[in-house]
């Protein structure tokens, strides 16, 4: 793009933010039908234009986007071909965008409850909504003398760097209430940095260098279709593709291999098939001798504590079939596996971790092109957080903010203390329809004092809020992104005005502090104006300039940017452990009431009350609470089932299609049933989303029993969302 | 008979996602009830374990197309390298061809009441370009294939649940899934 354009692109979107700015009530700008997109009035030519965009789901995929806008509307959206991770594809998710943006669903402007859960909504004006939320938390302030009534709950909605300036608008106010932690991946997370320091993977794209390739607990073909391909690539090149995994999931499907391990017990495996190694001398004492500390010990714990029965007694998988998975993963060199987040969601799913990577450490796969561990890595967010640096007001008192445990969310809100919590602020996020314990959820928001959501759509925590503010999809402000999976930087451009009079969160930020610094100055120190785009630049440093081999954040318009020097995981042998060197006994994590070795803790089992587990997994036609309310996904499915093994539904009289009741102390919910041999016989399967207008909400029979890790570098420890136990009956 | 262009699906590589069938709504913003391309699940029993498999399925561009055979309004053609066309200037909505094809491929368009269908992205073949579904696929599952050349070993005339070839002759070709080994707990 040559700068005459790009001067005059910019002058474009200032003009529409300010139109946007300016809107009055009852102007709404958009006007939808459901087959014809209408052209809202952009300033502007006519002629098509493409802008680079990013996908920011919580996705390990994070692929780079095109949209292609005429008169102001986005006419579809297409891969960017610059991508060779992406390779200018999107998946089911990302080829629906415009049905988001022009959702007819969407909320459009601000609007007031009249009783939190009524339905009563009234539309308010953006002034009176800040005026009212400024008020609220001056008064809090004024009665407590501190903002840490004030908690905010944001996570994983929308990974833009540019979203973690809602972060900085809590730090703006003074010390606050923050949910902590990470639902998804922490005790894998943890489970890693006590091996090796932290979690870095090998490029996905280097996955076609496997000879063979374990994909242990993670199901790429609905989660990462774009790694799936590589898959498939390595598999057509003459790599062995197993799949261990309680589900026959769609990856397994197309595995050559696939062991359907009892649930939660991947580490007997693991250590099982540690032991035949040994046994065997299999392993490379080369490696261990160089880069290892405490593989004698690991070593003295498999020999007097493992066998191969054991095994075979605990996962449920014959103790031939064990040894051949074992010696073929040893033998056959480079050998890879890939960890998922899923196997990771119990309360021994950190210690499971270790155990896996432990496999992958004593056949010296580590550091090797097609070798390795994988489970993710965080190089490539080495961003300034210019959005979220915000300093608390002049003589602000207190010792810091306040964390509260995400995965114990709504216990620890109702259990807070001087001061106890009165206000929620929820962005990026829908606790109401993803967090575990809904009933109790659901007490912790009739709590409160005041309640605001930042959200699209009409979801289950958006009505329990008194405030909701409607706000901007990726192609309606400008951002950043970089993946948790593979080595790319896209810019997201702005595409289009935003919609109706939805507002990007920090301009969210800009005029919420505008307004309580008109109403008390000096309240808040998040800034009142700013060009959007220009906070997008000082997002970056010297560091991702030099990572990506960019001269200036600019220049990702022209395309994006791959991390250079980046393709192998701990290629150099040096750890970021204490002792820089892989960690099979870890005194970090001794510290932390673990082992120091990765040993065998015993799994949660079924109960004479409860004998089915439910299993919970991501669907393929969503992230989390996102995407399956759009009408073209409600197109291919509407209906969400509950997965039953031929032989427990005999059991139970339950015929395809009938309606079951899953149930267990906490709740229940009733869904038709969907017999399959893809679900073993112990196990329920019923996949985590949020459907439009269906009561239907697997958390009410999850409990928040944390996960065995996840505190040392997150904070607090994962939630064992698969540790579900339930009993079902025929309604 | 001349050229016949007509779909590969290999059911191997597809991994049911459903992109294909995005990716055509996406290209078209096709109103919501409208699936030019569906993805079928193939049945578990089909096969000697259970699995999940999928045939994804769009126009099959005929030899002997039923829905051009019915139309009374000759809104259907067929394009010298086999495309069936839908011309909706001339469509009066009547449903013949939705009736006639064994396929359930001509779809009702509620907005404008007339009947829709996948042209194989006819507009963009004659560009040398893919279809938006074959572009789409994350794992180049589904080829534009010449079936009067084309012979490749394993390429199956119809999967399990496909309706009988031998009515309209389908221009569709199948690669099938194989079925891997499985160590269950229910056996």
């Amino acid at each position: 793009m040559d700068k005459k354009i790009s001067f005059n692109r910019r002058t474009f979107l200032k003009g529409a933010a300010a139109a946007s700015a300016g809107l009055a009530i009852g102007s709404s700008t958009s006007s939808f039908n459901l087959t014809g997109l209408k052209p809202a009035d952009a300033a502007g030519d006519n002629k098509a234009q493409v802008f680079r965009n990013a996908c920011p789901r919580n996705c390990y995929d994070t692929c780079a986007i095109l949209s292609h806008v005429e008169d102001g509307v986005i006419k579809r959206v297409s891969g960017d071909p610059g991508s060779t991770y992406t390779r200018g594809i999107l998946c089911a998710k990302g080829f629906s965008y415009t049905r988001r943006v022009y959702s007819p669903d969407r909320i459009k402007y601000p609007m007031r409850q009249k009783g939190r859960g009524s339905g009563n909504w009234q539309r308010i004006s953006w002034n009176e909504a800040y005026t009212e939320i400024a008020e609220n938390i001056l008064k809090i302030k004024k009665e407590y003398g501190s903002t840490l009534p004030i908690c905010l709950d944001k996570y994983s909605g929308n990974f833009d760097i540019m979203h973690y300036g809602i972060e900085g608008m809590m730090s703006s106010l003074g010390y606050t209430s923050r949910a902590t932690g990470t639902p998804c991946w922490p005790a894998g997370i943890d489970a890693q940095t006590f091996d090796m320091g932290t979690i870095i993977s090998n490029d996905p794209e280097d996955l076609v260098n496997s000879k063979y390739l374990i994909l242990w607990g993670v199901n790429p073909a609905w989660t990462s279709v774009h790694s799936m391909y590589f898959v498939k690539e390595a598999q057509e090149k003459g790599c062995k593709v197993v799949v261990i995994d309680p589900v026959l999931t769609q990856t397994a499907s197309k595995a050559d291999l696939y062991l359907q391990i009892k649930p939660s017990t991947d580490g007997a495996l693991a250590l099982g098939m540690a032991r035949y190694i040994l046994d065997n001398e299999l392993y490379d004492g080369n490696w261990l001798h160089n880069n290892a500390k405490g593989y004698e010990e690991f070593f003295g714990y498999v020999k007097n504590n493992i066998t191969l029965e054991w095994a075979a007694d605990k996962t449920g998988l014959p103790k031939a079939v064990i040894e051949q998975l074992a010696r073929e993963y040893a033998t056959t060199k480079p050998a890879n596996i890939w960890i998922g987040y899923g196997m990771q969601r119990h309360t021994n799913g950190g210690t499971n971790v270790r155990a896996i990577d432990a496999l992958a450490a004593i056949t010296g796969n580590i550091g090797k092109s097609g070798g390795g561990a994988q489970y993710a890595h965080l190089q490539t967010w080495g961003f300034n957080y210019h959005a979220m640096m915000q300093n608390p007001p002049e003589g602000t008192e207190g010792g810091g903010d306040r964390a509260i445990n995400m995965n114990n969310f709504a216990a620890e809100v109702l259990a807070a203390e001087d001061p106890p919590i009165k206000m929620l602020w929820l962005a990026c996020r829908n606790p109401m329809a993803q967090d575990p314990e809904t009933s109790v959820m659901r007490k912790a928001f009739e709590a409160m004092d005041f309640v605001v959501t930042v959200d699209q759509f009409m979801n289950a925590t958006v009505e329990m809020s008194d405030i909701v503010l409607p706000t901007t999809t990726l192609f309606e402000a400008p951002g950043v992104n970089v993946s948790y999976w593979h080595w790319w930087l896209y810019l997201n451009e702005q595409a289009i005005k935003p919609m109706h009079e939805a507002k990007n969160d920090i301009t969210i930020a800009m005029e919420l502090s505008a307004k309580l610094n008109e109403l008390k100055p000096g309240s808040c120190t998040f800034p009142t104006s700013g060009d959007l785009e220009e906070w997008v630049g000082k997002e970056f440093n010297d560091g991702i300039y030099q990572m990506f081999g960019i001269n200036h954040w600019t220049d990702l318009k022209k395309g994006p940017a791959k991390a250079k020097n980046s393709q192998v995981a701990w290629k150099g042998g040096k750890f970021q452990t204490p002792s820089d060197k892989y960690e099979f006994y870890s005194e970090e994590a001794e510290k932390f009431g673990h082992h120091p070795l990765p040993i065998y803790v015993e799994e949660l089992k079924t109960t004479d009350k409860y004998p089915l587990r439910c299993i919970s997994p991501h669907w393929k036609l969503n992230i989390h609470s996102q995407f399956q309310n759009l009408d073209w996904m409600e197109s291919i499915n509407n209906e969400p089932r509950l997965e039953i093994h031929p032989s427990v539904a005999k059991e139970y009289g339950i015929k395809d299609g009938d309606s079951v009741k899953m149930f267990n102390d906490l709740g229940y919910i009733i869904l038709p049933a969907k017999i399959t041999g893809t679900v073993p016989i112990d196990t329920v399967v019923t996949y985590e989303a949020w459907y439009k207008s269906k009561d239907f909400n697997v958390n009410y029979t999850v409990k928040a029993i944390p996960a065995d890790m996840g505190k040392k570098a997150t904070g607090m420890p994962g939630i064992a969302f698969h540790d579900n136990f339930v009993n079902i009956e025929k309604v | 008979m001349g050229k016949q262009l007509g779909f590969l699906v290999d059911s191997e590589r597809c991994i049911g996602c459903h992109s294909c069938e995005m990716a055509c709504k996406n290209y078209y913003q096709l109103h919501p009830s409208l699936r030019r391309r569906k993805v079928h699940p193939i049945q578990e029993n089909d096969y000697s374990m259970p699995e999940r498999n999928y045939m994804s399925l769009a126009c099959n561009h005929c030899v002997e197309p039923e829905c051009m055979r019915v139309c009374p309004v000759g809104a259907y053609s067929k394009r010298d390298d086999g495309i069936v066309m839908h011309d909706p200037s001339r469509c009066i909505g009547c449903k013949m061809c939705i009736m006639a094809c064994p396929y359930q491929v001509p779809q009702f368009d509620p907005e404008v009441k007339k009947v829709d269908k996948c042209k194989m992205c006819a507009q963009l073949i004659d560009k040398g370009e893919k279809p938006a579904c074959v572009a789409g696929c994350p794992m180049e599952a589904i080829q534009i294939i010449d079936i009067t050349s084309f012979n490749k070993y394993g390429a199956v005339k119809l999967l399990p649940g496909f309706p009988n070839p031998s009515i309209t002759k389908p221009s569709v070709r199948f690669i099938k899934p194989t079925i891997g080994k499985q160590i269950r707990r229910d056996k």
